[in-house]
This record gives C-alpha cells, sequence and structure tokens, in this order.
C-alpha cells in the first residue's frame, strides 16, 4: 500500500493504531485505497479466580498480529455464600456474562471484530453485546456442545491449535468468523491472550 | 385478670315447694353444667422478623483501562504467517544464508531444531507504573513479534538469544554479561532493530573499542540490514556532519571519538534514545576520561556489553553501572549485596549452561621447561632483581617489581642474550601439523614485539600479525587473508587488539604463548574461536614456563579466580581474578610498601 492511504481517526487508539498500518502490504479486510483504514481487532474476554480477592474479569483488544491495542480489567468481585445459594446454577452465567463480561465490553473504546472467551459461562455475555462471541479452546480439549443448552450451537470449527464455537446466535455466521479468526490466527495461538489476561491480573493483583 | 360473669349463664324455670320441714329452708340450686375455667388472656408482643437483603450482584465492578500505542511495523508477509493445521508450533522461516558466510567461508552455527519455546518479555523491576508493566506482559511472546514483523536474521537465533533480546528490549539500563562467544552484538543489534522498527528508538549510538568498528558495521549489515548507519571518523568537520546526520537512525563511534567529540555532542544538543557500550569494562574506572565523556552524553536508555563486567575487583561493576544505572550500585557494598542489587539489571550466560551441544574446549597447559641458555639468563636476571629491590627496602615501587616481572617474563618467551625460545620450539612443532591438516590457530602474546619475532620463525606457516600498532585497513586486511586464504594457518595477535570483538570461530586451536595477568582476558582471546560457530572442538594450549614467574602467577591468579566464583556466583557476576600490589610483591616474598593497596595489573 503506498503512501496516499488515508487514515481514519475513529478514536485515539483507532488512530494509533492506524498510525501502525502506513506501512500496510496487505490490507485487511475493511481496507479500501482511499477510505478509512481500521485493522480488525479482536477481543478475549475472561476471568481469573483468586482465593482472596474474588473474581476478576479482564479483556484484551489486541490487533491482526496479537499486538495489544487496550486492555481493561475489573475490581476483584467476591461472591458471597448467600448469593451462591440464591443463584444456584446461574451464578456463573450471571457473575461472568453480565455482571463482568457485559461492564468490561462497555468500556472498551475499539469494537472488535468477534469477542472470545475460554469460559463457557463467559457466553452468556451475548445477551448483553452486539458483537459475536465465541467460546475458544485447545483442539486437544474437549468442546461442550450439548451442554451449551439453549445457547448451544454446533457451528464449531477448528484453527491452527484452537477449537471454536461461535454462540448460537452467531451460529449462522460461522463462515465468516472463521475468516475473519484465521487473519488473526495466522499471527498467534488463538488460546494464546488469555495467558496473556491472566498474567496481567496475577500482575495487579501483586501491586 | 378477668372472670367470667353470671350473664352467660343460661335461665331455667323452677317451682317453690313447701316440704314443711322445720327450720330449714333449702333452695335446690342446680348448675346446668361445670363451668368454664376461667380463662386467661396472655398479649404476646411476637416482633416483625427483620428482612435480610441479599445482594443480586446487580452492580457492576469497578473498571481500569488502559491504552496501548501499537508498534509502527509492516504486517507480516503470507509466507512468514503461522501455519495452520500444522502440526508444528510456529517458528521463524528457514534462516537466509549469511552473505558474510558466503563471502567468507565462515562458517556458521546450525539453526537449532524448531521449538515450540515461546519467550515473554517480562517487566524490569524498576518498572513501576502498571500501565507500563502491563505493556510488556500483554505483548505477544517474541518469536511472535519477530514473525510478525517481516524481519529476517541471517541465521535463527538460539533459544538463549531471544532471552537475550527479551532482556535488552524492555531495558533503559542493562549490562548483558554473557561469556566471549555467545553473540552479545547479535542480541543487542537484533533488540536495537526491534526498538527502530517499533518507533521507541529513532537514534541509537553504539561505542565500542577502535578496532571493533568494522566488526559492528558487518554485524549490523547482517543482523540488521535495513537500517542504516553511519560511522562517526575522519577529522572534526566530517564527524560534525556525520553527529548531525538526523536520518540515520544507527551511529557507530569508538571510544576516544566520543572522548574526543564530548564537547561537539553537546555543542550539537545531540541526546540518544539508546547508547550501547561494546566491551564497556572500558569505563570501569569513573574517574576515567572515557567513563566522563561516555556518561556526558544524553540518552535514554544506556546498555552495557561486556564479557567481564568483573575483571578486578568488584568497584569494576559499580564502575559500568555509573553508566546504565548511575547511584545503583556502591562501592561500599558487600559482593552479596552488590549481587542482590545488580540482578535485575545483569543477564550472565555461560556456554557449558546455555550451549550443551557446543564443540568442547580441550584446554592443555604446556608446562616447558626453559632452555639451559634462557634458564641461565633468566637466573641471573632474577637474582639481580631481587637483590636491587630488597636494597630498595620501603623506598621499592610497584614500578619497580613490575619492571621485574615483565623482564622476567620475557625471557620466559626468548632469551633475551641468545634469542633462544623453548616455546617457540614446542609451538613449531605443533604448528607443522595442524598446517599439514589444513587447519587454523590463533597464537596470543601480550607483547607485539615476541609477535614480530614469532612471525620471522613462523613464515612457513603464512603467520600474519594482528596487533593495535596496526591500521584499521591493515587489520582488516590482515583478517581477511587469515580467513580466505589457505596458505595462511597461522594468526599471531595480542590480547589487547586481538582479544576482544573478533569472530575467529574456523580456528581450531589457540596457544596462549605468554599469560595474561588475568584470566578474564585470556577467555576473551580463547573466546575468538570457541563461540558459535565453532565447527569442531577447540584445543586451546598455554604455554607456561616450568619454575619461573609463569608458573608463581598461574598459582595467584588461579586461587584467587576459585574464590572469587565461590564469592559472586550467586550474583551472576564473572568472577574477578586480577594481580594486587600485594601480589605481585609476594610473587618475589617482598613485603609491600605501606602506601594503601592499589590495583596493579589488569
Amino acid at each position: 500500500m503506498d503512501g496516499s492511504v488515508e487514515v481514519g481517526r475513529r478514536d485515539a487508539a483507532a488512530g494509533r493504531r492506524a498510525e501502525g498500518s502506513l506501512q500496510m502490504e496487505q490490507k485487511s479486510a475493511e481496507t479500501v485505497i482511499g477510505a478509512v483504514v481500521e485493522p480488525r481487532a479482536y477481543g478475549f474476554l475472561t476471568v481469573v479466580e483468586s482465593g482472596t480477592h474474588g473474581v476478576f474479569g479482564g479483556y484484551l483488544l489486541v490487533d491482526p498480529w496479537g499486538r495489544p491495542l487496550e486492555f481493561h480489567c475489573t475490581a476483584p468481585v467476591k461472591v458471597s455464600r448467600a448469593q451462591q445459594i440464591l443463584f444456584g446454577s446461574t451464578l456463573q452465567s450471571h457473575l461472568h456474562g453480565q455482571q463482568i463480561g457485559g461492564t468490561l465490553l462497555a468500556e472498551s473504546t475499539v469494537t472488535p471484530d468477534v469477542v472470545l472467551t475460554d469460559l463457557e459461562p463467559m457466553l452468556h455475555v451475548r445477551s448483553h453485546t452486539k458483537l459475536p462471541v465465541a467460546l475458544v479452546r485447545e483442539a486437544s480439549a474437549d468442546l461442550p456442545a450439548a451442554t451449551f443448552g439453549s445457547l448451544g450451537g454446533t457451528s464449531s470449527f477448528t484453527i491452527g491449535n484452537a477449537s471454536v464455537r461461535p454462540h448460537a446466535t452467531d451460529a449462522a455466521r460461522g463462515d465468516d468468523l472463521r475468516e475473519r479468526l484465521e487473519e488473526l490466527a495466522a499471527a498467534v495461538d488463538l488460546c494464546e491472550p488469555f495467558e496473556r489476561i491472566r498474567a496481567a491480573i496475577d500482575e495487579a493483583q501483586r501491586r | 385478670m378477668t372472670v367470667d360473669s353470671a350473664e352467660s349463664r343460661p335461665v331455667h324455670s323452677w317451682r317453690a315447694t313447701d316440704l314443711a320441714l322445720p327450720g330449714v329452708a333449702v333452695v335446690p340450686r342446680v348448675e346446668p353444667r361445670i363451668a368454664r375455667p376461667a380463662a386467661l388472656r396472655f398479649p404476646i408482643d411476637v416482633p416483625r422478623p427483620a428482612v435480610m437483603q441479599v445482594d443480586l450482584l446487580d452492580t457492576r465492578p469497578s473498571v481500569r483501562s488502559f491504552c496501548f500505542q501499537a508498534p509502527v511495523a509492516p504486517p507480516p508477509t503470507p509466507a512468514r504467517r503461522r501455519a495452520h493445521n500444522s502440526d508444528s508450533a510456529a517458528t521463524l522461516l528457514p534462516a537466509q544464508p549469511s552473505k558474510r558466510s558466503e563471502a567468507e567461508g565462515e562458517a556458521e552455527a546450525e539453526a537449532p531444531a524448531a521449538t515450540p519455546k515461546r519467550t515473554r518479555i517480562a517487566p524490569p523491576a524498576d518498572v513501576v507504573k502498571l500501565s507500563e508493566r502491563f505493556f510488556y506482559l500483554l505483548q505477544p511472546d517474541l518469536e511472535t513479534i519477530l514473525e510478525t514483523s517481516s524481519l529476517e536474521f541471517p541465521r535463527q537465533p538460539f533459544p538463549f538469544q531471544f532471552d537475550g533480546m527479551a532482556f535488552l528490549m524492555p531495558r533503559h539500563g542493562a549490562v548483558l554479561a554473557d561469556e566471549m562467544g555467545l553473540g552479545k552484538s547479535m542480541q543487542a543489534i537484533s533488540s536495537i532493530r526491534l526498538l527502530v522498527r517499533s518507533g521507541q528508538a529513532r537514534r541509537v549510538l553504539v561505542v565500542c573499542p577502535k578496532g571493533l568498528v568494522s566488526n559492528w558495521t558487518r554485524e549490523l549489515a547482517d543482523w540488521a540490514p535495513e537500517i542504516l548507519v553511519a560511522v562517526i571518523e575522519g577529522d572534526q568537520q566530517r564527524r560534525r556532519w556525520q553527529w548531525s546526520l538526523a536520518d540515520v537512525p544507527v551511529k557507530v563511534a569508538n571510544y576516544e571519538v566520543v572522548v574526543r567529540d564530548r564537547d561537539l555532542i553537546a555543542e550539537l544538543g545531540l541526546s540518544f534514545d539508546l547508547m550501547v557500550l561494546d566491551e564497556a569494562q572500558r569505563i570501569k574506572n569513573r574517574e576515567s576520561q572515557t567513563s566522563e565523556a561516555v556518561r556526558s552524553v544524553p540518552r535514554r536508555r544506556s546498555w552495557a556489553l561486556t564479557g567481564t563486567p568483573v575483571e578486578n575487583s568488584s568497584d569494576d561493576l559499580v564502575g559500568v553501572f555509573e553508566f546504565i544505572a548511575p547511584g545503583h550500585l556502591n562501592e561500599r557494598m558487600s559482593p552479596k549485596v552488590m549481587g542482590a542489587a545488580a540482578a535485575d539489571h545483569v543477564l550472565r550466560r555461560t556456554k557449558d549452561k546455555v550451549l550443551k551441544d557446543m564443540p568442547p574446549r580441550l584446554n592443555r597447559d604446556e608446562r616447558i621447561e626453559l632452555t639451559p641458555e634462557q634458564r641461565e639468563t633468566y637466573r641471573r636476571v632474577e637474582e639481580e632483581g631481587v637483590l636491587r629491590l630488597s636494597t630498595l627496602g620501603e623506598e621499592a615501587t610497584i614500578q619497580n617489581v613490575f619492571e621485574l616481572v615483565l623482564r622476567l617474563k620475557q625471557i620466559c618467551n626468548f632469551d633475551t642474550f641468545t634469542g633462544e625460545s623453548a616455546k617457540l620450539d614446542c609451538l613449531q612443532a605443533d604448528l607443522e601439523e595442524i598446517h599439514a591438516s589444513g587447519k587454523k590457530a590463533l597464537v596470543f602474546s601480550q607483547w607485539v614485539e615476541t609477535l614480530g619475532r614469532l612471525r620471522g620463525s613462523l613464515s612457513r606457516f603464512g603467520a600474519l600479525e594482528y596487533h593495535g600498532g596496526m591500521s584499521t585497513t591493515a587489520r582488516d586486511d590482515c583478517i581477511r587473508q587469515f580467513k580466505t586464504e589457505k596458505k595462511h594457518s597461522v594468526l599471531l595477535l595480542s590480547y589487547g587488539a586481538g582479544a576482544v570483538g573478533l569472530n575467529l570461530q574456523f580456528s581450531e586451536y589457540v596457544f596462549l604463548f605468554d599469560r595474561w595477568w588475568n584470566p578474564a582476558v585470556e577467555d576473551q582471546a580463547i573466546n575468538r574461536a570457541h563461540r558459535i560457530g565453532a565447527a569442531g572442538a577447540v584445543t586451546v594450549t598455554r604455554f607456561l614456563s616450568a619454575h619461573t614467574i609463569e608458573e608463581r602467577i598461574d598459582e595467584v591468579l588461579r586461587r584467587k579466580r576459585d574464590l572469587s566464583d565461590m564469592i559472586l556466583s550467586q550474583a551472576g557476576v564473572p568472577a574477578a581474578s586480577g594481580l594486587t600490589q600485594d601480589d605481585l610483591f609476594a610473587l618475589f616474598k617482598l613485603a609491600p610498601p605501606r602506601a594503601p593497596a592499589i590495583r596493579a595489573a589488569a
């Protein structure tokens, strides 16, 4: 791509990323010469449970080369025994999907193509966002199939070392998601950014 | 309390009958039933139950957000991308052949096999801000950064070299103290390259000994071919122009130029994002002009490369730290405390730890008896010297002792009267075999004069000389000839000029014709051959004249090195092992003068 590409400024973060895209040789799906350049972004959403502090949420947004764009993390949420009893089996999905996931997604200034999570209860965040959400696991690990219940879907696919199962709402977009994720998976293992989130939250706990 | 009254009693009809009974009138009274027992009423004041409220997790947790500046780098080309549906983990592309290797026939190390090891860039301990720590923690692993940055290397780095890059990159003050031959320059250049490519460094200054400038430019061309490099040299007008070049990211200067241009750098208002010192032991003396000039250059990051951060004492490390982190260490610290304080800034690896499959280094201490003529000369000079020192008594200076030591060492090489040399005889015998087998050998001496004598005697082996008295061009030409022309089997080098920075790993034999004062310098010399890329085992022969000053020096140094190893191993700092004033006087069983001890030889 030559230097005549106009760089759109969606927001501060996007602007910074666009700076990095000036030398792009390959254009990503949305890139059109002379039009706004908006490199894709991908969201990684997970929680880290700490015995002493509670549950921390972490949301990492990366560019197609796996480089961090934004990171958001929550203060720890401590669940009481009463809450455990009252929420029963719905506790995890409520806590992860709505309380933590929904909050984190709302904080982001970058709109990712897809939000990936490595936790099944976190799929419930789909009820609080318009973004497609998918569960990612190592290809060797068993990805829950029927356990999704009403959220379940069968449009899972494998990219590199990762199995991906879109939320049932996004099942019809499986091919599109796959195509988008392949660009990222060419640079990083789709399960790897969750390790970074965990390392960052561990660091935050130590400080 | 209340009693139930008769109101509720039922009404019954009844008739009186006169029974004419005297005096007593009985009025029958019939109770219709047994009266109810009196009811007691107790007002019971039962309080309303307290309502417990259980928080239903409807309060959103607070969120901390961090934004990062994406590095300026082109996206990966398709060929470099991670292969999908492949069993192998991502690896770097196969190394491109080194232009230098092709041109000069230099043996390169085989690229290590694909490994799943991924190297993380950990934030240094002195990075306090959480956002900055997150910046490093949230980066992809180093291998991914390299793969996705379209960076090509002449060969795939070893895993420990990735660790070295991950150590250098995030640090503003760092000492890379790898043992000689592990590729400190390559690690520094690759880190510079990544910083320049990511926009984190735009102005980099590399300072090295004069003899290594051409080596650095060669290495930069190999490991960072796309980065423009300017060598600061020539007259002042030319240097002024070179210093002012704004669009050249990397400038290379030797120490003398930096000292000379100290005022010019200030006048031009130059500042650097990164300053790298090669052979940083040059600034171990904080009072030296070199140290002061180097430290006066404005910079954001300071990296020091040295295989011997501690040549003589832990004070040497304090000197280096005055450049990378002023005030962080001081000479009052005990070695243990200093080691702990320096730990996060110093990375030290040795070959035996990181290169399990590196060809072995075979050490051979050759104890050589002096020829009768040499022995006689030696005996006479020693006796006269000791007598003179004894006569001087308290007036004897370290200079007097030093002169005697040097004189005796020279006699161990060549008899000053007859020109005989037992060492030369031995060397010639070994070289016959080496020459016949088409191998190459390096011979080190501390005297240029000795090298000259050796060259004359070893001309049939095509001996070449390399020392500080030669021009840079002549030295480069000498190295080129030795590498490329088969007829040159022997390269004669001085410790001063030849012990640092040269890559001569195609040589399988190293001879230390005489011994340096400090084993660290000897190690540097040996590692010109025994380094990454060495094709086979490197045989090191250390000549030692039996029953002479050389044996006594060797014994002292060996003892000191063992002690230092024991003290400093925890700090990961290489051993200190120079000779002190006391050591030198003790060589002749003389008491040192009462003046404060000074460092005698390095």
